[in-house]
């Protein structure tokens, strides 16, 4: 029976097969060993590291921003701030919200603050660092820093901060900075990918997309939002700095490892045209008024003054402006949060004249010589059209009217020339498209013709429409900068450059300026002469605003210099006729809330006989022209001429790295 | 005739190649568990950690197992033989138990509480089931009767029931691995070839189709990463990805003890458990790998020698059930962990971190080692026990 059981089971022929078997099982296992570690090792070898070892960016030093005379507008300073790191934290067996606690007792951490923070806690990975406070005054970092042992896993570190030392002057046109939200880290891929050629689907696509995303969530990385910050952005920002760590399966670093190109490459400088001083002096000058100021170097087209106010602190904004102060300057009727100089398209009112004087007499449609009698309205077409003054200005030519602004004047003018002439002239000018000047926004304006209404409203271009346009209402727009480049043609004549606004640092593309051309030499002489008179003459709208050196204490060729202007009121409602009283006048500008007001506006350019420096200032619901805007204008211009500005190029950067001393410096 | 020997006597007759075997696996798993917690050069501070936790465990724990295999081997045969039906149907019965009144363990009904104790008949069954089947064919080989296709049958019904009670807990990994060893049994028994032709041919229809309708999602998701690892590396062909990552990265001859690069920073889950083969494969490469599937491949070969030596059916059939079921094993282990089977938990014996499969592993090395020395023997079994 032993032997039998064998040979009734056929045994051991199942064992052979068994063992058989086996061995094909083996030799698979032995064939699959060997194509992984033999065959392909290096593949996985290679794997393994990449697995491993990641790049981890540090955020690159940013360029600084330069007045023309070297003059700090955008810097960095010194950031004494505090981070904390969720794993350390429950390493050291304590919770996040215990120690959120405990340091908001330390240091100033708001409600909403700590709330963020927790909820980042929660939903990012639990290595990253998170920002608790930053620009930390010394003391306070000191005090981190003593107690930083007995608290896991907070650090206390020293960065940069974006500064900005001329507060609100610049918050438009140098802009400002803010943490990146998803939107730009995803344009910032795009950016990058785009440059390089590569697409996102790639593994090198992804493994750069992985690097900017992770060089996003720094702590101190920001990103510009507004202005040259974020025209300039890629100049601005550099190149970050790429550290070697080896990283276990969560991502946590374990190590540092040797790397090259450990700081990167800073962001390039960039050096505007614009004086700071001036500026300040126009932002103060303004007061509580609302407005823009733009001052424009007539033989160099640089930009001297860019200022709209009012404007809020862009250092608020740097680390995170709360939601309520935003939204209380999102509401704030003076529209703190627009740039009113470069983004504010306003009609241009009486300062139009300028244009619609040159287009008549290069027409030939007017003559110096002609005269029209003012009496206080005139009829056109199917109804009347006021003059400003109800008695009006009785006979007036050329220079007359626009010394006096007499608005029938004008509207005979721009009849008689037609509307097709005015909008080529108002071109020429300056007027109707964007300007590129190295920050974002800009408007075009609107210089309307027969082909521009049908495009635009779907309507065909009447005649009245051409009688409104003759004092600058109706459907011309324009911006307060594209004003003053207007002054500046006037002013300078047809070799005035075209406005720039950065000196140096990154490029701007060219301003698709639409050429001034030639005129003749006596329409322009006729039309300067009647901006002379309007500050000069007896008569003129804005005499008492003409000397900008009443005191002779500038130097040659300054020396009791005298300003030539153009005044203009932009009505922001429609007068009706019902409105109007028995002498026909409309109800005074003091007499309506501020926001129904007219603006005021004035452009004007200095020295007269000689010009050097043109400015447009527009004063929000400032009412009459002459009486608010001008002596706006004259102080600002007084004040160009003394700092004379255009005289120094533009300051060119060293290579060395400014950084801005803190308020509270130990010694 | 059964030759009672004394203790002493049937010390000197133990397999000492086998014990031999099998503590030279114990030891280099040991080793292995030692260099899975430690490393060569901590990342943080550069100097060697040392951490035996694990292998100390692993140690003592198959010291323990092994006085009670030596044990196991010398009582006589016939006590096994008795114990086969008894221990199979307390077996079903705690199946059952679990069904009813199971604790849930990671997801799974698996175990059941006596008292302090936490039993996981599932693993029990993996032993009972083979000793049961042996039981019943030596049976009926006694009687003469000529083994027709209905002998088949009821050890059919010895195998699936608890293979079916397995499957619902759900544990698929086990169910298999009993359904295998009990079917290579009936295939030592001397089943029909034809019939084993027939029913792979049937496996081979079927398996496509158990394929989409009979497998849960994350089943299926198991067996496509196999093919495509790179598709989803983050989430389902994660572990398999980094396992061959490091045993790729091992290269001819590995990176040296407790040098493992892909342990430390945590990359392989269960790496002390299932995976452990990862850090054999990338600390001793291809060399140490081929010596652990030598090593392996000897023991069962062993194995195999005591199962034809043996001179009762009782004892082949049940020595070659547990071959079976050991080859298995390792055979399942080795192969997900490279990238061959799709990745199901099973340990790799005397090696992976863990008492369930050393206790089984020990137990059956016991009975072969009794098989072993009772192999002149031939017992007479009737009834149950």
């Amino acid at each position: 029976m032993s032997r039998d059981w064998k040979n009734r089971s056929s045994f051991l022929s199942r064992r052979n097969i068994f063992l058989g078997g086996g061995a094909v099982a083996w030799g698979a296992l032995t064939v699959k060993l060997a194509e992984l570690q033999l065959f392909r090792s290096e593949e996985f070898e290679t794997k393994a590291t990449e697995n491993r070892i990641r790049l981890d960016p540090a955020p690159p030093h940013r360029g600084t921003v330069y007045d023309r005379a070297g003059r700090i507008l955008a810097g960095n300073k010194r950031n004494f701030y505090v981070t904390l790191n969720p794993e350390e934290i429950s390493n050291a067996s304590l919770n996040v919200a215990d120690v959120v606690k405990q340091l908001s007792r330390v240091l100033p951490v708001s409600e909403a603050r700590q709330r963020s923070i927790l909820q980042d806690a929660q939903s990012q990975e639990r290595f990253l660092d998170i920002m608790v406070a930053d620009d930390l005054t010394w003391e306070d970092f000191s005090r981190i820093n003593v107690m930083a042992p007995e608290l896991g896993g907070v650090t206390a570190e020293v960065g940069e901060l974006r500064s900005y030392p001329y507060y609100a002057a610049f918050y438009h046109t140098v802009g400002y900075v803010q943490k990146a939200n998803d939107k730009d880290v995803l344009r910032k891929i795009e950016e990058d990918l785009k440059a390089i050629g590569q697409t996102p689907d790639t593994a090198d696509g992804q493994k750069r997309a992985r690097i900017i995303r992770r060089l996003y969530k720094h702590p101190q990385m920001r990103v510009g939002k507004q202005g040259v910050e974020a025209f300039a952005e890629t100049a601005l920002t550099g190149e970050p700095g790429k550290t070697r760590v080896l990283v276990n399966a969560a991502g946590r670093v374990i190590d540092r490892l040797a790397s090259e190109d450990v700081s990167g490459r800073p962001g390039s400088d960039i050096v505007l045209t614009i004086d700071a001083e001036l500026q300040n002096y126009a932002i103060q000058r303004f007061g509580v008024e609302a407005g823009s100021a733009t001052v424009i170097d007539v033989k160099t087209g640089e930009v001297l003054v860019m200022m709209s106010t009012p404007a809020p602190d862009p250092n608020a904004f740097v680390s995170g402006i709360s939601q309520t102060a935003y939204t209380a300057l999102l509401e704030d009727e003076r529209n703190p949060l627009y740039h009113k100089a470069y983004d504010g398209t306003y009609p241009p009112g009486s300062t139009f004249k300028i244009v619609v004087a040159a287009a008549a007499l290069e027409s030939g449609k007017m003559s110096p010589e002609d005269r029209i009698h003012c009496s206080g309205r005139a009829w056109f077409y199917n109804r009347y059209y006021h003059c400003w003054k109800p008695e009006g200005h009785g006979w007036v030519n050329l220079h007359t009217g626009m010394q006096k602004s007499c608005d029938c004047y004008f509207y005979a003018a721009a009849q008689r020339t037609g509307i097709e002439k005015i909008a080529e002239v108002a071109k020429r000018f300056g007027l109707g498209h964007r300007y590129d000047l190295g920050l974002t926004g800009g408007k075009a304006g609107s210089v309307p013709n027969d082909a521009w209404k049908r495009a635009v409203m779907k309507e065909k271009w009447y005649d009245g429409d051409t009688i409104s346009a003759g004092i600058g209402q109706g459907y011309v727009t324009a911006s307060p900068f594209q004003l003053a480049v207007m002054c500046a043609r006037i002013a300078g004549g047809p070799d005035t450059p075209a406005p720039r606004l950065v000196a140096h640092g990154v490029a701007v593309p060219g301003s698709m300026a639409s050429d001034m051309g030639e005129f003749q030499p006596r329409s322009l002489d006729l039309v300067r002469a009647g901006m002379f008179a309007v500050t000069s003459e007896p008569g003129g709208t804005a005499i008492r605003y003409g000397e900008v050196d009443a005191e002779g204490l500038l130097p040659p060729p300054y020396t009791n210099a005298r300003m030539s202007g153009k005044s203009g009121s932009a009505q922001v409602r429609v007068i009706a006729m019902s409105e109007r009283n028995a002498k026909g006048e409309a109800i005074k500008n003091d007499k309506l809330p501020w926001r129904l007001r007219d603006h005021a506006l004035f452009v004007a350019y200095a020295p007269a006989d000689n010009p050097r420096y043109a400015c447009a200032v527009v004063v929000e619901h400032g009412g009459s022209g002459s009486s608010v805007a001008a002596p706006f204008a004259r102080d600002i211009l007084a004040a160009t001429l003394k700092a004379d500005p255009g005289a120094r190029p533009a300051f060119t950067p060293k290579a060395e790295v400014a950084t801005l001393p803190n308020e509270t410096e130990p010694t | 005739m059964i030759r009672r020997e004394s203790i002493l006597g049937k010390l000197g007759g133990m397999h000492w190649f086998l014990l031999l075997t099998i503590v030279a696996i114990a030891v280099f798993g040991t080793a292995v568990l030692f260099s899975s917690a430690s490393s060569a050069h901590d990342m943080q501070t550069g100097m060697a950690v040392l951490d035996a936790r694990y292998a100390v465990e692993h140690a003592a724990r198959f010291g323990v197992m092994m006085l009670v295999a030596v044990t196991i081997a010398l009582a006589p045969l016939r006590l096994w033989a008795g114990l086969a039906f008894p221990a199979y149907f307390v077996g079903v019965a705690m199946l059952f138990g679990v069904e009813f009144a199971g604790v849930v363990v990671n997801g799974a009904e698996r175990w059941l509480q006596l008292g302090p104790v936490q039993l996981q008949p599932s693993e029990f069954m993996k032993l009972a089931v083979p000793l049961a089947l042996a039981r019943y064919y030596h049976q009926m080989f006694q009687g003469q009767n000529n083994a027709r296709y209905w002998v088949h049958l009821p050890a059919l019904a010895i195998v699936l029931i608890p293979v079916a009670l397995v499957l619902r807990q759900p544990d698929l990994g086990t169910a298999l691995m009993i359904m295998g060893t009990g079917l290579a049994v009936i295939f030592f028994a001397g089943i029909s070839l034809r019939i084993v032709a027939g029913v792979l041919v049937l496996v081979a229809i079927a398996a496509p189709l158990a394929f989409y309708f009979a497998l849960h999602d994350y089943q299926r998701q198991r067996v496509l990463t196999l093919f495509n690892p790179e598709a989803d590396l983050l989430g389902a062909g994660y572990q398999l990805n980094q396992a061959q990552i490091a045993v790729g990265s091992g290269g001819l001859a590995g990176k040296g003890f407790m040098e493992g690069a892909q342990k430390e920073l945590d990359y392989i889950p269960e790496q002390h458990t299932d995976f452990i083969f990862t850090i054999i494969a990338e600390e001793f490469g291809f060399a140490g790998s081929v010596a652990v599937l030598i090593a392996w491949g000897v023991a069962l070969y062993q194995g195999m020698t005591i199962a034809s030596k043996s001179g009762s059916a009782f004892g082949g059939l049940a020595a070659a059930g547990f071959v079976s079921t050991l080859a298995l094993y390792v055979f399942i282990n080795i192969g997900m962990v490279i990238g061959l089977l799709p990745v199901v938990g099973i340990p790799l014996p005397l090696i992976s971190y863990g008492g369930t499969v050393m206790l089984t592993v020990m137990v059956g090395f016991g009975l072969l080692m009794s098989v072993h020395l009772n192999r002149d023997n031939n017992i007479a079994l009737r009834g149950i026990i």
